[in-house]
């Protein structure tokens, strides 16, 4: 690539930047933000140095910009391939690809997430909400702006800790660093850059939303599991019913056939039938909501 | 021999060792190491013609703290954004035995060829 050296950490990042372009944001993002603890440390180690004079030895010790990509590109496929799961065997029958997903960890993990989300959901949506509204009532005081600050400070370690559970849920690959925390400058102009950035909004934006996807996740994932549990064991109690063992009289069966001995086999049919939906279901749903989470709480470049 | 040959086959050798230099120097140190530290002891053993470029340490520390080798710490810092903080794990000075057992035999069988 034959373009001019970067004379400054900006332009280093933007040149770092353009040949990352076209890769995983999540990795771009590690990848600017180990570059940028570099360079400043660099130049904080040499007071006596101008910034322009440092840049020119980084392609020497850092390395230049397209050696550094190359290096996230290379070490971002070995990880992957190390640490993915194999991808399994696709079963070619339709009924093999159906039940295939019990055998798929994603599934299971998805599912997880789906009853987790309730949970989060709530901390993340009561957090939100008493940040902005207790910031919006301080604002007319001093101490409004600090409180302002630490609400998003804290509002972007847990969109990086959501992204880390994403990623282990669904293996959507997540940022492993907090977001780049953009060009250097007064204080002042740090803030406004914060509170121009789309990202910090639509980080509140999805900790607010986490609360009706989450009730949402939840209720799926526990009716799909109790209503499928539930048909899966009715040969069980209906067995033990006409054996004797167990008497539902007292029980109200509403139609009356789902009683009868021969309508067993069709209420465990219809069970694994939903269970095995719900399984498909939940995956897809991890899919979405990672792909969903990206836009929200990942700069794009 | 054309130089982009040299430094060609100087990157294929750095494939493993990259990860088990960076192994053995927080397995020695004894405190935690971020990053650009790390790149500058490596930079002062080796003076002469640097045998990785610094920045390439960054992705594969990132590599060996996903594989549960390294853990890691996010201390705030004034001179840019925070630093991540690296420790070798328990695990970690396990793989280190074994790559370092892999290191030596092959660097005997290697030298016996060339001396």
């Amino acid at each position: 690539m034959n373009r001019s050296a970067p004379r400054s950490i900006d332009q280093y990042l933007r040149q770092l930047r353009e040949e990352l372009a076209g890769e995983d944001p999540a990795l771009i993002q590690d990848a600017l933000y180990d570059a940028e603890e570099y360079l400043r440390a660099e130049v904080a180690a040499h007071p006596e140095k101008s910034e322009a004079d440092i840049l020119e030895i980084i392609a020497s010790t850092y390395g230049a910009p397209d050696e550094v990509a190359a290096a996230y590109r290379d070490t971002e496929i070995k990880v992957k391939a190390a640490m993915t799961t194999p991808v399994r065997k696709r079963a070619e029958s339709a009924a093999g690809r159906f039940f295939g997903v019990y055998s798929d960890p994603r599934a299971y993990t998805a599912l997880f997430f789906m009853i987790l989300s309730l949970a989060t959901g709530i901390i993340y949506f009561t957090f939100t909400v008493v940040g902005l509204s207790v910031s919006a009532g301080l604002a007319v005081l001093v101490v409004g702006v600090p409180f302002f600050l630490l609400f998003i400070g804290i509002a972007r370690v847990i969109s990086l800790a959501e992204g880390r559970l994403i990623e282990a849920m669904t293996g959507v690959r997540m940022p492993r660093r907090p977001p780049h925390p953009g060009a250097p400058g007064g204080f002042w102009s740090r803030v406004a850059g914060m509170l121009t950035d789309r990202r910090t909004w639509s980080t509140l934006l999805y900790l607010v939303l986490m609360l009706p996807l989450g009730i949402a996740y939840f209720v799926i994932a526990v009716v799909g599991l109790t209503v499928s549990m539930s048909l899966i064991f009715a040969p069980l109690v209906g067995l033990a019913d006409h054996i004797g063992i167990l008497s539902t009289d007292q029980v109200h069966l509403s139609p009356e056939w789902i009683g009868a001995l021969w309508a067993l086999p069709f209420l465990f049919a219809l069970g694994v039938l939903l269970l095995t939906t719900l399984m498909h279901v939940s995956r897809g749903i991890g899919r979405l909501h990672a792909g969903y989470a990206k836009a929200l709480l990942v700069a794009r470049g | 021999m054309d130089d982009s040959d040299t430094k060609k086959f100087q990157k294929d050798l750095n494939g493993g060792l990259v990860s088990l230099v960076l192994l053995a120097v927080l397995d020695r140190s004894a405190e935690d190491l971020y990053g650009y530290e790390i790149a500058k002891r490596l930079a002062s053993a080796n003076d002469g013609a640097p045998i990785f470029k610094e920045g390439t340490i960054y992705p594969v520390l990132r590599a060996l703290s996903a594989g549960g080798l390294l853990t890691s710490r996010i201390v705030p810092s004034y001179s840019g954004p925070p630093r991540r903080y690296y420790r070798i794990t328990e695990e970690g000075r396990a793989v280190l035995a074994e790559w370092k057992a892999v290191w030596q035999s092959t660097r005997g069988f290697v030298d016996r060829f060339i001396d």
